[in-house]
């Protein structure tokens, strides 16, 4: 086992210190409750190490300056919650389109608009999917605990630059304020575990920056580095020029979804709690987890067996695992803090429509008691 | 050791987070596992806040505390008392400021409901108001004996800018005087 160390934090400030240890060097956002600790964080550290973080005029301005960032070749984040979320919706899509890397961090809070600002909820996991208009393949992770807000956030920033496309950690209002233990791996194996964007050091004039095998990410060399090319929001070209010629552009968004789907397994990572022996299935992510692995503890003591299915990257889904879920277990109860959007989901990939769902959207985090109640009506 | 849980609730501005931080981060250097959990409004002052903390050698997965598992609970705000109470256990003790807080006569038999001006103590025997989180923190802990004092205390000034630790300690050692008096 490789070393580790023991910190004592909370989720945001571990999601925080995860950036900084992963490489990143800018963050730019707007203070939003229950995020806002993220933005400190940074805003101590990054100085200190030469790299820069900026409150803007606004969220839009947060994630623009961001992907500005990323479009110069840094490792870049902002952070934010729901309603910044909605804000930067259009440049998250252009980040998609231009295939520029990007963190973005989201503690979710209690909604639709400013909804419930200081409770937890699980409400922007649909948004998470497409936060923009368009076709695009998210890349959506999610921490279910608080060593997992460090984790996730370092491999977001990972898999941003191998997939060159905005990735979303989730985070929610108690992973984000709750504080205690974490078991991390050590910088050192952080910063071992950096493989930096893929660059293109042919002769200038050779260089294709979106002309790449179809299941590839595009080639973006820092920007001045000698290597002239366009980003656009525009379908575009090999050399990032706009057009509208009918083959390009049906190549492109088709590479933008293979890109992610035909490398599914770098991106999956899943928990399963118990599962081996159980009789019933309950899937839930973040800091639902947390209520659910406590009630699977207590139901087994009951006697009821019990387990527990996390998808920790909730997009892409883990389509096949799910299936596999779905034709072993007989009793499924699906448990989020929402009205069931990942339970569409579930429902799609285990082609079933018989499964419960324990839901709650008035702020208030499920208790274990919640869960061993629904799981004794139902079963 | 058996899990501990306690509760802290005040109004939005009063500073009971820090001593949920202190108790949390104490028992995970003593080596068991600690987590505080913060429920607050979005009313920045003013709004009723709730600090939940449990201490145990086992792993913690829930972090908040479940209603009728709190061994010891403390309020310096009346509408945050009215609104937590019901989570103490039959027989547990409630620490509260009596200038602030007032609970009834029933309230009075179910729980064991201690009087303690920790407001007053942190103002006008400490000197600075800001020291009522530790005032706090040494009546918990004086109750609950969850932790080493030396390990608890350590923490504490960890997490306090040294130009005031010795403020802070002598509004911990009032806390501890005052609960023991008020245990006599």
């Amino acid at each position: 086992m490789s070393e580790v160390r023991e910190v004592i934090s909370s989720g945001n400030d571990l999601a925080a210190r995860a950036a900084v240890d992963a490489g990143c060097t800018f963050f730019a956002g707007y203070p939003l409750t229950p995020s806002s600790e993220v933005m400190h964080t940074v805003s101590d550290l990054l100085p200190a190490i030469g790299g820069t973080a900026i409150q803007m005029e606004d969220e839009i301005a947060g994630v623009a300056a961001a992907i500005g960032a990323g479009m110069s070749g840094v490792r870049s984040l902002t952070a934010t919650s729901g309603p910044g979320m909605s804000l930067k919706a259009e440049n998250l899509g252009l980040a998609q389109m231009a295939e520029v890397p990007v963190v973005v961090v989201n503690v979710m809070r209690g909604g639709p608009s400013t909804g419930l600002p200081t409770r937890v909820a699980q409400g922007d996991v649909a948004q998470a999917k497409n936060p923009s208009h368009g076709d695009y393949k998210s890349i959506t992770l999610c921490a279910g605990t608080l060593a997992e807000c460090y984790t996730e956030t370092v491999r977001a920033f990972n898999l941003a630059d191998r997939f060159m496309q905005p990735v979303i950690v989730l985070l929610d209002e108690t992973l984000g304020h709750m504080h205690g233990k974490a078991i991390l791996p050590t910088v050192e194996e952080v910063k071992a575990g950096i493989v930096p964007r893929k660059t293109f050091d042919g002769p200038a004039e050779e260089y294709k920056p979106y002309g790449v095998a179809q299941d590839e990410p595009a080639v973006l060399n820092p920007m001045f580095t000698g290597y002239r090319y366009n980003f656009t929001g525009l379908h575009h070209d090999a050399d990032g020029f706009p057009t509208e010629e009918i083959e390009t552009c049906r190549k492109l968004i088709d590479r933008l979804f293979a890109k992610v789907d035909e490398h599914k397994d770098e991106i999956e990572l899943n928990e399963e709690y118990m599962l081996d022996d159980a009789d019933i299935l309950i899937i839930g992510y973040g800091s639902a987890s947390l209520a659910i692995k406590e009630a699977v503890n207590e139901l087994r003591e009951a006697g009821i067996k019990a387990g527990l299915f996390r998808p920790i990257t909730l997009w892409p889904s883990p389509e096949e695992r799910l299936y596999e879920l779905g034709q072993k277990f007989d009793k499924v109860l699906s448990v989020e803090l929402n009205q069931g959007q990942y339970l569409e989901e579930i429902q799609r990939c285990m082609g079933r429509r018989d499964i419960q769902k324990l839901v709650k959207t008035n702020g208030r985090p499920f208790s274990p008691a919640d869960i061993i109640e629904k799981v004794k009506e139902v079963f | 050791m058996s899990r501990i849980v306690m509760r802290f609730t005040g109004v939005g501005g009063q500073g009971v987070l820090l001593a949920g931080e202190i108790f949390a981060a104490a028992k995970i250097k003593d080596g068991g596992y600690g987590v505080k959990t913060a429920t607050y409004t979005s009313q920045v002052r003013g709004g009723p806040t709730v600090v939940d903390i449990q201490l145990d050698d086992k792993e913690i997965w829930y972090p908040y505390a479940i209603d009728g598992q709190i061994d010891f609970m403390l309020s310096v705000a009346d509408k945050s008392y009215q609104l937590f109470k019901s989570g103490v256990k039959e027989g547990g003790t409630i620490v509260i400021e009596p200038n602030l807080v007032h609970p009834t006569d029933e309230d009075r038999k179910k729980w064991n409901i201690v009087e303690i001006p920790i407001i007053t103590i942190a103002k006008e025997e400490v000197g600075n108001v800001i020291t009522q989180s530790v005032v706090a923190l040494a009546i918990a802990n004086t109750y609950t004996k969850a932790l080493d004092e030396k390990v608890l205390v350590d923490t504490m000034l960890s997490k306090v800018p040294p130009k005031v630790h010795e403020l802070n300690l002598k509004a911990y050692e009032l806390g501890k005087k005052y609960a023991l008096e008020s245990m006599k």
